[in-house]
């Protein structure tokens, strides 16, 4: 029970990971490998998952920052670890979470040899990039740092809770290509985001001309914060909070399209080479939209007493409100509640895997119904590469694998992964079939199991399927 | 062979799952987390010409002249929480050829004196202003005084005034706030 509860606290501190999914990307023992492919080999014939079991997918990480820098136990005090944190993480640096829980996941072969699959799932997305120069402010204040312009740009975060109804068809279609395509419709329960923000902010000594000592100066300032189905909230009685966002996963918010789209090429019976395209999509906010925009320049000297004249009783002038007044005049925070669109984070895969040892399951060297294509075979080494397109740009893995059927019905996946994270991500997926019953685990970091305190990002898939496969 | 690998292989990656733990930490230790910035932030100025101490109208002097702000922030919660210390900074610049007394008075909401202070600036010239500078360090019980106020009373007050009196009092000011903001229960 503790472990649970510092795990669950490791996560909340060090929440951010990048959805990728390098064990069980081409992992097509398990079902869900077509979530990551679309156009991956489909062995079985019908798969069912079993529902709110075939897919747990957890990820947490920090690219800069383990929860051990921090809390460690250590002999320097815990402020000046943090102050030295904040000065080594850079803005690019980020904080990323993940959840994906699969409700429902299934697919068969239908007579035309095309696998059709399709499901529910419900996603939770959120990074932050970490602004580096505002937790300076913060911890520092400004006094050390007169003529440093703070950067209000470094802020950058999106957070969405969204649910997914997806359905799609795979087939080989010729002996060394196997195509497939996945449309989406996303429904999106809450969702926020500050992106492209510009803007300084920085305190400079007044010059001769300027009317007190010093200037607080907000320059070209443009910040956005675009949300969508939180205002409606403000306001709720928090016990209907979460009914009401359930609710929306049925089909009460904003809705997306998207597809998936995916290929596996044989490039001979040991050599084979896949790619897809993930949330090629976008989700229209028009319902409870609402976008606040705080634009403008805008120096701020301090109060200017003018002392008018007054007779007795008489109140003088609202120097504050006026100031107010003039800071919202020249910095003015809009709310506008036209919709906006926004583009799911794309995510790239691709592989090539070369096969080796004997043979397993149908397929033999010398086929005759499979000339050319590929041969299931008991190993396989390759190579992966993932990218997810963040709001500062594309986040890029490499990832090495080896795979190894040890038995029918086991099957493991070992990875090492290079990472915003790390470089030491090493990774072991394993699958199961008895019978019918299909089961499948994989974590990533084992080597910071020991203590999750460690690890930089976690990441976490499991699932229960109900698997048939051809006779 | 295999088989000989596999169940260490199995039970290895179990019990490292099974037994993934957070050692070697202590999270009580977010207790002790404080931030302490300190931020420096301008306060007030003036402009007062000699001429506005003489009423032309009545021909009398006006010995003194007081103008009032509000300072809302000064009284809100997290600053009365988080505010240690606060050195307010304060430099004349005069060349009228008056020493002067000026008075700072902070004022709650409910009109009561909450802290006061008070300095006297060097008399100058129109040819050679002269500096004074001021400054009020605030700390301890004064700090719960002064951010029980939300509005600052100005007076100045001339020893005496003619119509032919010149020059210009200045005012710039700052305040240096020191915060030391920690989770509180």
């Amino acid at each position: 029970m503790r472990n649970v509860l510092t795990l669950t606290l490791a996560l909340g501190l060090s929440v951010c990971f990048a959805q990728n999914k390098q064990l069980l990307y081409g992992f097509d023992e398990v079902p869900q490998s077509l979530m990551l492919n679309p156009g991956t080999k489909v062995p079985q014939k019908k798969h069912f998952g079993i529902p709110f079991l075939s897919q747990l997918h957890i990820n947490g990480g920090s690219s800069g920052v383990s929860v051990f820098d921090i809390f460690g136990e250590s002999n320097v005090d815990i402020n000046t670890r943090i102050r030295n944190k904040i000065f080594e993480l850079k803005n690019s640096d980020f904080f990323t979470a993940t959840e994906q829980l699969e409700i429902i996941n299934f697919g068969w072969r239908a007579n035309n040899e095309i696998y059709f699959s399709g499901g529910i799932y419900q996603e939770l997305d959120f990074i932050s990039y970490f602004p580096r120069d505002l937790a300076i402010l913060a911890w520092e204040g400004n006094r050390d740092y007169l003529d440093y312009p703070f950067n209000l740009g470094e802020i950058s975060a999106t957070a969405d809770l969204l649910t997914v109804y997806h359905f799609g068809a795979n087939k080989q279609l010729t002996k060394k290509l196997t195509a497939g395509l996945r449309v989406k419709l996303y429904s999106s329960m809450l969702s926020a985001r500050s992106v492209n923000n510009k803007g300084t902010f920085v305190t400079t000594l007044g010059g001769p001309d300027s009317p007190n000592i010093y200037e607080h100066t907000v320059t070209n300032a443009n910040v956005t914060l675009n949300t969508s189905g939180i205002a409606s909230l403000d306001g709720m009685d928090s016990s209907e909070i979460p009914g009401e966002i359930i609710g929306r996963a049925f089909f009460g918010g904003n809705f997306g399209l998207g597809v998936d789209l995916g290929a596996t090429y044989d490039i001979n019976n040991r050599l084979s080479a896949s790619a897809s395209l993930i949330d090629v999509g976008m989700i229209f906010h028009g319902k409870d939209a609402e976008t606040y925009e705080a634009t403008g320049t805008y120096t701020l000297d301090g109060i200017e007493l003018i002392f008018p004249p007054l007779s007795a009783g008489q109140p003088t002038l609202p120097y504050y409100d006026n100031l107010e007044d003039e800071l919202e005049e020249e910095i003015p925070i809009d709310t506008i509640t036209s919709g906006y669109t926004q583009f799911r984070p794309l995510k790239v895969n691709a592989a090539l895997k070369y096969s080796f040892g004997k043979t397993v399951g149908k397929g033999a060297e010398c086929d005759c119904r499979n000339m050319g294509g590929g041969i299931d075979r008991a190993q396989a080494v390759g190579a992966q590469f993932y990218s997810i397109f963040r709001p500062k740009g594309p986040q890029m893995a490499g990832t090495l694998f080896y795979y190894r059927r040890l038995w029918d019905f086991l099957a493991a996946k070992a990875t090492y992964t290079v990472d915003s994270y790390s470089f030491s991500n090493v990774g072991l997926a394993l699958v199961t079939d008895f019978g019918k019953f299909n089961f499948y685990i994989a974590a990533d970091n084992l080597l910071r199991y020991g203590n999750l305190a460690k690890a930089k990002s976690v990441s976490l898939q499991l699932g229960f399927n109900i698997k048939i496969d051809e006779e | 062979m295999k088989k000989n690998l596999l169940k260490p292989l199995m039970v290895v990656f179990i019990c490292l799952l099974a037994f993934a733990c957070v050692k070697d930490t202590d999270f009580d230790q977010a207790e002790d987390i404080v931030l302490t910035p300190v931020v420096e932030l301008d306060l007030i100025y003036f402009n007062i010409e000699a001429s506005e101490f003489y009423d032309d109208v009545n021909q009398i002097p006006i010995p003194t002249l007081t103008d009032t702000t509000e300072i809302r922030f000064l009284d809100d919660t997290e600053v009365q929480e988080n505010l240690r210390r606060a050195d307010f900074y304060f430099k004349f610049t005069n060349s009228i050829p008056r020493n002067f007394q000026v008075d700072f008075q902070f004022l709650s909401e409910q009109n009561d004196t909450t802290y006061a202070t008070q300095t006297s600036v060097a008399e100058g010239s129109v040819q050679t202003p002269v500096i004074t500078e001021f400054e009020e360090i605030i700390e301890g019980d004064d700090i719960l005084q002064v951010t029980m106020a939300n509005r600052i009373v100005v007076s100045v007050t001339i020893p005496d005034a003619n119509p032919d009196l010149e020059g210009t009092l200045n005012l710039q000011s700052k305040t240096t706030y020191y915060l030391e903001i920690r989770d509180r229960e």
